[in-house]
């Protein structure tokens, strides 16, 4: 082991020596994953990044050549995942970064680390509306992507469900996070705009001894229904209290709580009235190829948030990476996303055959639609994903998807509320 | 090659930076026996005041004065010293435990204000796009980085020398007068409660200018960045390198920083994908370990304080039992 | 406002138990541990381990009571979580906290007891995951007592409260009517003197990170019996604890136990005026509080600096 890395050393300076800027083009073709493995709903989002790269070895390889994931946690601390991320970039010379979730360590590391160097950067989490900002602004050089769709699109399908259930006054909890307070402000104006009140909107702070101050304030306003905007940690206290007080089962839930944790833990017969909201096209026999392909892995549902966006983020990042070639730069692969994703293309599934084949046309200079664990994805020039919306609730077995609502219905939705 | 040096002098700017830090910290700890518990409260203060006067306007919040960058940097300074000050007053007369306590909740209140008052901190999402400093005299990115580093350490040895002159004048013998025995100190005409305060205000300070330096660096700052763990690692690089000794607080701060980055590194370098899953908590235990190893073998750190004993008299045992 | 009057009282009682133990240690041994919290965590998840246990030995052990989700597996697996937490507490004691004594100044333990707390914390996390962990999924309807004002309180609660008072209790009593008890608090109270007095220090020690322990770590059981496990309940409960016993002054233990309903009381009420994203704050804020007003705390002796 400790041979094999030096002698990779050695070899990877003795190429950097030789030609400065020239990518190296070894085997095997190194990726960075700068994941938060070291909390709860990072660590499952981490193994499926990791699960995506052994598939693609299964099916050959970036352009013949195995992929060396290197795994690096940040520790949600800014100052570890940008360091993390340099070291890779640096000392690994990786030209793919996968990561981060919280979009206080992503934000960093792409405007210190991945921008400059121009290393291709994609996230499975991180929704901050700052990030399509920066995107406008065009400081990312169209290295940036995510899987996970912005605050804006989230809040929008939460509301048009609460609208379509009939409901007229509604109390929001929301995580107190970046990714809660963005939604909780753009839920406050879709709701308002769509003639739904707001009883009132509370914020859930991590780790808080208790939250039943919170939910008491809520069950004062006495709401139709309630949305959460929350992870299951938390999710799980909130409404679990929320219930044991007499609060209503009408909840609406964003696609963090789209977990067996949180069903289990709740219990079903309190989630009759739940509808869940997520971004994804409607499950073909094709594109159900990642739920199955999961459970095959890791015997049980991919059932916590972010695990079908970290998924597609390693596909498509890797495709792209496969299409561009080894040795190829940054930039280069983020040219090729649009090849990975082309709805025109041939539709390719979420497993080992499926990636076997993208990569076979792939090389052939042929586009392909992938067909993943959010369905047919596709990005917008600020790297933002764009994906129809769907509605789902839990079951005794599981979690089914009921209402696909198509791009277009989304987009005027919320062209609506302006 | 540039790759190392590259990754090199962005190491050695984070290093630099948490080394001033920790010599803020060495001269409350160290010199006056003052326990801080909430370092990360007043590097964040340093990063926000610097943030809210020279970062890009925003119409969504306040600040964002765009103002020059000497201002921005002396207006994180001293807000950090404000914040100081005002804790300094209530809890420095009291027993140890308080002030280290007190100073621990005063990080959990600025975290909460910095994560809810988005009119005033950008929230949780925190502020971003803070105008690194001659960014237009250089070329490319290497180049300032590399004069990036010179910057910090130029301010890193500022501050150690000033701190070292310090520690040697006068006043510096008061201060540990003050910490080994304060009704001595007392006795002698010297207003401890006074002294104390300024010690502390002087610390927070230098651990102000640490975070002004951070936030110029990253040009972003948000509540995960004065997270407690902050704290943590900035005691765990002056216990190591050695309360008291200020060369000692500037070699535990490459040292625990290294350690940091490189037991990530090296995890995910040769532990097998199956544990690197669990990389997290076991890099926790292990420097929590480390820690708590120094402690129980070698409390006086890697570079014991240098003390030129006048008279021999009773030395650490009497540090506490003249507070408690 | 009743209602949050209320549910500080239960939260109260919790903190109050965490910090009886607390007060004591901090006195004695004259260090802020940041550690002490995390007995807390590992009572609570000994007690999971203990329960799962005991119902797969005995699955008729794992019936409810009537409205609680307290069966007679939890019981018995409190009990010996409260005897494991406290071997625990002496333990981390003996391998770590006396020996640094032995060599460094109290603020030295101060830092080691950060150390400790990253260890412990992290240890849980290795063995449990970060998920939340129920004792039962089953969900236990709060009873109304009034609908105006609204009034709702969950049967588990009031069993919490009355479990607190009766183990608040027993050890009044012992405090107050055995010679262990006069021991006990004339140790608590000024260490220096009751060794001259003949008290074996050592010994009390022990003991009192026994009884620490064994509260914190009914402390633990009856809040995750209420919201749910997480490593991260010792790291939640830390300020609010020390909140307590500073309010109640440190060393007196019946300070601590007022101290416990203070903060408990002002956190829930708290929320009437501030945005409840500030509720981590609001310890701290007492804190403050009651150092400007009276910084020996209720029942604390003046400090002589």
């Amino acid at each position: 082991m400790k041979t094999k890395y030096l002698r990779q050393l050695v070899i990877a300076a003795a190429l950097t020596v030789g030609g400065a800027s020239v990518a190296a083009a070894d085997c095997p073709v190194k990726v960075g994953v700068a994941l938060p493995t070291s909390v709860d709903w990072g660590k499952p989002i981490a193994e499926t990044a990791l699960w995506v790269a052994d598939m693609i070895n299964e099916a050959g390889g970036v352009d013949g050549c195995p992929v060396e994931t290197i795994l690096r946690d940040t520790q949600v601390d800014a100052k570890v995942g940008v360091d993390a991320a340099k070291a890779m970039v640096d000392l690994d010379k990786v030209q793919l970064m996968m990561g981060a979730v919280s979009s206080g360590v992503t934000l960093p590391i792409l405007t210190s680390v991945t921008v400059p160097a121009g290393v291709m950067q994609i996230s499975c989490c991180s929704s901050s509306t700052r990030i399509t900002g920066l995107a406008e602004e065009g400081s990312t050089k169209g290295l940036w992507f995510r899987t996970f769709a912005t605050s804006n699109v989230q809040s929008a399908v939460l509301t048009k469900l609460a609208k379509d259930a009939g409901y007229g006054k509604v109390t929001v909890f929301y995580k107190n996070d970046d990714w809660g307070q963005d939604m909780a402000s753009l839920l406050d104006n879709a709701l308002k705009a769509s003639g739904i009140e707001v009883a009132a909107s509370i914020a859930i702070t991590d780790n808080q001894p208790s939250y039943r101050a919170e939910v008491t304030e809520a069950l004062g306003g006495n709401p139709d229904a309630v949305i959460l905007a929350l992870y299951p940690k938390e999710g799980i206290a909130v409404t679990r209290e929320w219930i044991s007080l007499g609060g209503t089962t009408k909840m609406v839930g964003a696609n963090s709580l789209r977990s067996e944790e949180f069903r289990d833990a709740v219990g079903m017969q309190y989630l009759g009235d739940f509808i869940g909201a997520d971004t994804s096209s409607p499950r073909t026999a094709s594109a159900s190829a990642f739920v199955e392909a999961y459970k095959a892995k890791f015997g049980g549902e991919p059932s916590g948030p972010g695990l079908p966006n970290s998924f597609d983020a390693a596909a498509i990042s890797l495709l792209a990476y496969h299409a561009a070639g080894n040795g190829a730069t940054g930039a280069e692969i983020a040219a090729k996303v649009p090849m990975v994703t082309d709805p025109a293309g041939e539709p390719v599934d979420a497993n080992v055959e499926g990636f076997k084949k993208a990569m076979a046309l792939l090389s052939e200079g042929k586009s392909v639609s992938f067909q993943g664990g959010t369905g047919a994805v596709t990005f917008d020039a600020n790297g933002d994903v764009s994906a129809p919306a769907v509605s789902w609730v839990f079951t005794e077995t599981g979690i089914d998807e009921r209402q696909y609502i198509p791009l277009e219905e989304v987009n005027a939705f919320i062209q609506s509320l302006n | 090659m540039i790759g190392i040096i590259s990754y090199l002098a962005f190491f050695g700017t984070v290093a630099s930076i948490l080394a001033i830090a920790v010599l803020g910290l060495n001269l409350q700890w160290g010199n006056t026996g003052l326990f801080n518990g909430g370092v990360a409260a007043f590097f964040g203060a340093g990063a926000y005041g610097a943030m809210m006067l020279g970062g890009p306007a925003d119409p969504l919040q306040f600040g964002a004065f765009e103002l020059p960058y000497t201002i921005a940097f002396a207006g994180g300074i001293f807000l950090a010293a404000l914040v100081a000050w005002a804790v300094g007053l209530l809890t420095l007369r009291l027993r140890h435990d308080y002030l280290a306590i007190a100073t621990f909740g005063v990080a959990v209140a600025l975290e909460a204000v910095a994560r809810n008052a988005e009119w005033l901190t950008g929230g949780a999402k925190g502020m971003r796009g803070f105008p690194r400093p001659f960014e237009g005299l250089f070329e490319d990115q290497f180049t300032y980085n590399l004069a990036f580093l010179a910057f910090v350490v130029l301010i890193l040895i500022a501050v150690y020398v000033g701190l070292e002159r310090l520690v040697r004048s006068p006043y510096g013998r008061v201060l540990r007068a003050i910490r080994e025995d304060e009704i001595a100190a007392r006795s002698l005409g010297k207003n401890a409660t006074r002294l104390r305060l300024e010690a502390f205000v002087l610390g927070s300070a230098i651990i102000g200018a640490a975070g002004v330096l951070y936030v110029s660096f990253y040009a972003f700052i948000s509540p995960q960045d004065m997270a407690p763990i902050l704290t943590f690692q900035i005691w765990a690089m002056l216990i190591v390198g050695g309360a008291g000794n200020n060369r000692g607080a500037v070699l535990g701060a490459f040292l625990i920083w290294g350690a940091w980055t490189s037991s990530g590194f090296l995890l995910a370098k040769f532990a097998p994908t199956a544990v690197q899953i669990y990389t997290g908590p076991i890099q926790y235990i292990m420097i929590g370990s480390v820690i708590v190893g120094m402690l129980l073998w070698r409390p006086q750190g890697l570079l014991p304080e240098r003390i030129e004993r006048t008279k021999t008299g009773n030395e650490a045992p009497g540090k506490t039992a003249s507070q408690g | 406002m009743i209602q949050n009057l209320m549910d500080g009282i239960l939260t109260g009682s919790i903190i109050s138990l965490g910090a009886i133990g607390l007060t004591m240690v901090m006195h004695m041994l004259r260090f802020a541990n940041f550690a002490y919290a995390e007995l807390l965590a590992i009572g609570a998840y000994a007690a999971l381990v203990f329960d799962r246990l005991f119902a797969a030995l005995v699955p008729v052990m794992d019936q409810a009571f009537g409205g609680l989700s307290l069966t007679w597996s939890l019981t018995l697996a409190t009990l010996a979580a409260m005897a494991i937490t406290g071997l625990s507490a002496v333990l981390i004691d003996w391998a770590i906290f006396k020996r640094i004594r032995q060599k460094a100044d109290a603020l030295s333990m101060v830092f080691a007891s950060f150390g400790v707390a990253l260890i412990i914390r992290n240890v849980i996390t290795l063995i449990f995951g970060l998920k939340a962990e129920l004792y039962s999924n089953d969900i236990a309807f709060a009873m109304v007592l009034s609908r105006d004002p609204l009034l709702l309180i969950k049967p588990d609660q009031v069993f919490v409260l009355v479990a607190a008072l009766v183990l608040m209790t027993i050890f009044h009593l012992v405090l107050s009517r055995t010679t262990f008890g006069f021991a006990l608090r004339a140790v608590a109270e000024n260490p220096a003197l009751a060794q001259v007095a003949g008290v074996p220090l050592a010994r009390i020690i022990i003991v009192v990170w026994m009884i620490g322990g064994a509260f914190s770590a009914a402390a633990g059981v009856f809040y995750a019996l209420t919201n749910h496990l997480s490593p991260l309940i010792g790291h939640n409960f830390l300020l609010p604890v020390f909140a307590a016993t500073i309010v109640g002054g440190i060393g007196s233990v019946y300070g601590a136990l007022l101290g416990g309903f203070i903060v408990g009381i002002a956190s829930g009420l708290a929320l009437q005026v501030l945005p409840s994203g500030y509720s981590p704050a609001m310890p701290f804020l007492i804190i403050l509080a009651v150092l400007l007003v009276r910084p020996q705390g209720l029942f604390g002796e003046a400090e002589q600096t």
